[in-house]
């Protein structure tokens, strides 16, 4: 009995291991957007984030340097993102689609030396008390250290946006950068910030699954991530708790197809790869459907360029 | 403790435009001072730099003798200088406690006794936890004087702050910087409502196309010295000649009823009225009762039962706007740059917006530019818009000839109908006086007007039947000479 309940446990816990890239990545893009600026490059990010930690952990052997230079690599990235948008004022939707295009591309061309080639163990933590609770110990303990930094994501966001100043003036300059930068606020400064933060989760996310999820490079690993992870922020009406449930949802209908394809159930293949995106779809609709606070958490300038002029 | 503005030498140079040409003013504290002058004169651009949005070419500003570098909206505030703009730098989602901290200092504890004091002084009431959007526009412009307040500013500058207020909200704003004043505030007010100016300021300076042309004390002036002054030239006083009464049925609204899902909106309550040919219908009333819905109602943008609206003897309640232009209705609506007009399109583009079917200016589905081109030279030469580049986009136009190109864009097909809401808005005595004189020319031609207007002098000027709406019902018809401005404020309010 206690095995069978530990099972359970088992799926549960690898249902959240499969989240953690999603949630990383949407909590960083809900901050860039948070503050007005739509940036689609989350894919490119992510996979560049995977190709900079696999290639630093093999080369440099050091996985914390893996980890950060990962999310250094995302920063870099989003910086010329950050620069176009913000400096030289480009098109928000054109600029993150090429920033995909770029990162997919340039992914592939310095991942060609190392494919095939064998991860390292990511260290987990709290392994020995995985068994001292039924049911609960395999979902609590046993993961890395990036897997709770995930689960821990949505709700120093959501204290961030509201209990802190700087939270604050992120939400303001995505309501009305004109009136923000009438109150003194250096918009162009906090739109930077923003991107880059979005740029580093993205990063980050492609570090979970090319060194710890599947430890191992692939060309194109990210598989969409990044494009649910856009689709999350939205349905989610820009609240990190939502992209919590979302992001659960879709990795526990992801994993559960899995093993329905496995066992052998009579549903077409191709119904059972669609269904993670449809239910999540629905749910987060189904739960964001208030107008009003879809009107209040809706940054009002998102994907338009401000320009201050003078 | 006295405190002494001073604006030196300043001139800022725009492309094409000299905004404030060698502007000098003196200002001391205890006084309201107005700034008046025409859309486009050049007072937007002054109290901006004075409030640090624009930088000046040159010249020099002085507060208590102290040279004022002004780069930024940070250094006006650092300098004591408050300014409350016409369009509100507010925060529409975030709460109105929210949009007062974010640029403050203080803790959330003693922010918040000091905004509670500042309240009760000046008897405000808002709820400090509620969305900005949730505020009437009076309410968005006490939230943005208490921030204003609370770093006990030295300087107010209150940038056309009654253009989105209702009477009684103007009032109770005036009252309050009669208060400001008397606490040692230096108020600068900025407006082109030439009553306000008498009613509430002590000294008036006038501005026209970026100069100064005078500086006087109130008790000096009157409402038509001031007038020529802002416009520059000796402006005729339009009458309308009494029509001749004709007993010839253009429209009759019947029990027409619209429920609104809504709950912003209001509900219209068993309309019932009739315009004969020529005659101007005037629709008074204080904004937000049920004016913007009747209008909506009568232009087709909100469809009714078919039997309610019966034009020239047709009955027309269920076809859409363009379906009744072709019977010869024409509309402007409220606000000329959201729903008259696209303001990214071009001025030739937005005229052919309107004349689907019954003009050239399609073939086979292709755009007839040319035609549309010499259509819209036609309008702009007709109705006297100062611009001979129809390329411009409309979003450019000021608002004087952007209502001028509407009118002309609806008028050109020569329709029997007019219905216009609000159609001096915001405008200057100029163009306020052209399209009045345009009015009255249509209904010389024997064609008819419903004005639906927030305005009461213009209503008695142009109407020759009145009728006031309040909470969606319309007060009985009256005859224009028999109503006084007192007997349609008490209607307005609500009163028999």
């Amino acid at each position: 009995m206690i095995i069978d309940i530990n099972f359970i446990g088992l799926i549960i816990a690898s249902i959240m291991a499969s989240a953690v890239p999603l949630i990383l990545a949407s909590c960083g893009e809900l901050i860039t957007e948070r503050s007005g600026v739509l940036n689609l490059g989350v894919e490119g990010m992510m996979i560049i984030g995977a190709i900079s930690g696999f290639a630093l952990m093999t080369v440099t052997g050091s996985l914390i340097i893996a980890i950060f230079g990962a999310m250094l690599a995302g920063v870099l990235i989003s910086t010329i993102f950050a620069f176009l948008t913000q400096t030289l004022i480009t098109n928000h939707v054109a600029t993150g689609l090429a920033l995909t295009i770029f990162g997919i591309g340039i992914s592939a061309m310095i991942g060609k030396n190392f494919v095939g080639i064998p991860g390292k163990e990511f260290p987990v933590i709290f392994e020995g008390l995985k068994d001292t609770i039924p049911l609960l110990g395999p979902i609590l303990f046993g993961h890395s250290i990036v897997f709770y930094f995930a689960f821990a994501l949505p709700f120093i966001t959501s204290y961030f946006l509201k209990k802190t100043k700087i939270g604050l003036i992120v939400r303001a300059v995505g309501d009305s950068p004109e009136s923000a930068s009438n109150q003194g606020i250096n918009v162009r400064l906090v739109r930077y910030a923003c991107i880059l933060y979005g740029g580093a989760m993205s990063g980050l996310a492609g570090a979970y699954l090319s060194m710890i999820y599947t430890p191992q490079w692939i060309e194109n690993m990210t598989g969409g991530r990044g494009w649910i992870a856009l689709a999350l922020v939205v349905f989610s009406t820009w609240n990190p708790i939502k992209i919590l449930i979302g992001a659960m949802i879709f990795g526990g209908l992801t994993i559960i197809q899995f093993h329905m394809q496995a066992i052998g159930v009579r549903i077409p293949v191709q119904f059972l790869t669609a269904l993670p995106y449809i239910v999540t779809i629905i749910v987060l609709v189904v739960i964001s459907r208030d107008s009003r606070k879809i009107r209040l958490s809706t940054p009002s300038s998102l994907g338009k360029s401000f320009h201050k002029d003078n | 403790m006295n405190t002494n503005l001073k604006i030196s030498n300043v001139t800022k140079i725009y492309p094409g435009c000299v905004a404030n040409d060698n502007v000098s003013l003196e200002f001391n504290s205890g006084k309201i001072y107005a700034l008046l002058g025409e859309n486009g004169a050049g007072k937007s651009t002054l109290v901006k730099i004075l409030s640090g949005v624009i930088i000046p070419d040159e010249g020099k500003i002085y507060l208590n003798e102290n040279n004022l570098k002004l780069n930024s909206p940070l250094d006006a505030k650092k300098n004591d200088i408050g300014m409350v703009f016409q369009h509100f730098n507010l925060f529409e989602t975030l709460s109105v406690f929210e949009n007062l901290i974010i640029d403050s200092d203080e803790q959330r504890e003693s922010l918040r006794e000091k905004i509670d004091t500042i309240m009760k002084k000046y008897n405000f009431s808002i709820d400090l936890n509620i969305p900005v959007l949730n505020l009437s526009a009076g309410q968005k412009q006490k939230v943005e004087i208490i921030r204003c307040l609370i770093r006990s500013p030295k300087v107010l500058i209150m940038d056309e702050p009654t253009s989105v207020l209702t009477e009684q909200e103007t009032s109770e704003l005036f009252l309050s910087l009669k208060k400001f004043s008397e606490e040692g505030i230096l108020i600068i007010y900025i407006t082109h409502k030439l009553k306000e100016v008498m009613q509430l300021c002590d000294e008036v300076a006038v501005m026209r196309r970026g100069k100064l042309v005078s500086v006087s004390e109130i008790k000096n002036e009157n409402v038509e010295s001031l007038a020529n002054k802002m416009v520059g030239q000796n402006l005729k006083t339009i009458k309308k000649k009494k029509a001749k009464t004709s007993s010839d049925q253009l429209i009759k609204i019947t029990n027409l009823n619209f429920t609104s899902e809504d709950p912003f909106e209001t509900n219209l309550i068993d309309i019932n009225f009739s315009v004969n040919r020529g005659e101007c219908l005037g629709i008074a009333g204080i904004s937000g009762n049920g004016q913007s819905e009747l209008f909506r109602v009568l232009s087709g943008e909100i469809i009714s039962e078919k039997n309610s609206i019966e034009f020239n003897n047709n009955y027309i309640g269920d076809l859409n706007p363009q379906e009744r232009r072709e019977y010869l209705m024409a509309f402007s609506p409220e606000d000329r740059l959201e729903q008259a007009a696209i303001p990214q399109m071009k001025i030739f583009e937005n005229v052919a917006l309107n004349n689907f079917k019954s003009s050239n200016f399609f073939n086979n589905g292709l755009i007839n530019e040319n035609k549309i081109k010499e259509h819209s030279k036609k309008i702009i030469s007709d109705f006297n818009v100062n611009t001979d580049n129809i390329e411009l986009k409309s979003q450019f136009l000021s608002g004087g000839n952007l209502q001028k190109l509407i009118i002309g864009r609806e008028l050109i097909t020569s329709p029997d109908l007019l219905i216009c809401f609000n159609p001096t808005w915001g405008l200057d005595v100029g163009a306020i006086n052209y399209i009045h004189e345009t009015l009255i020319k249509i209904n010389e031609q024997n064609k008819s007007i419903i004005l639906i207007s927030t305005d009461t002098d213009e209503l008695l000027k142009l109407s020759d039947k009145i009728s006031v709406i309040h909470k969606g019902k319309l007060s009985k018809i009256m005859n224009a000479e028999e109503v006084t401005s007192e007997k349609l404020g008490i209607l307005m309010g609500g009163a028999d």
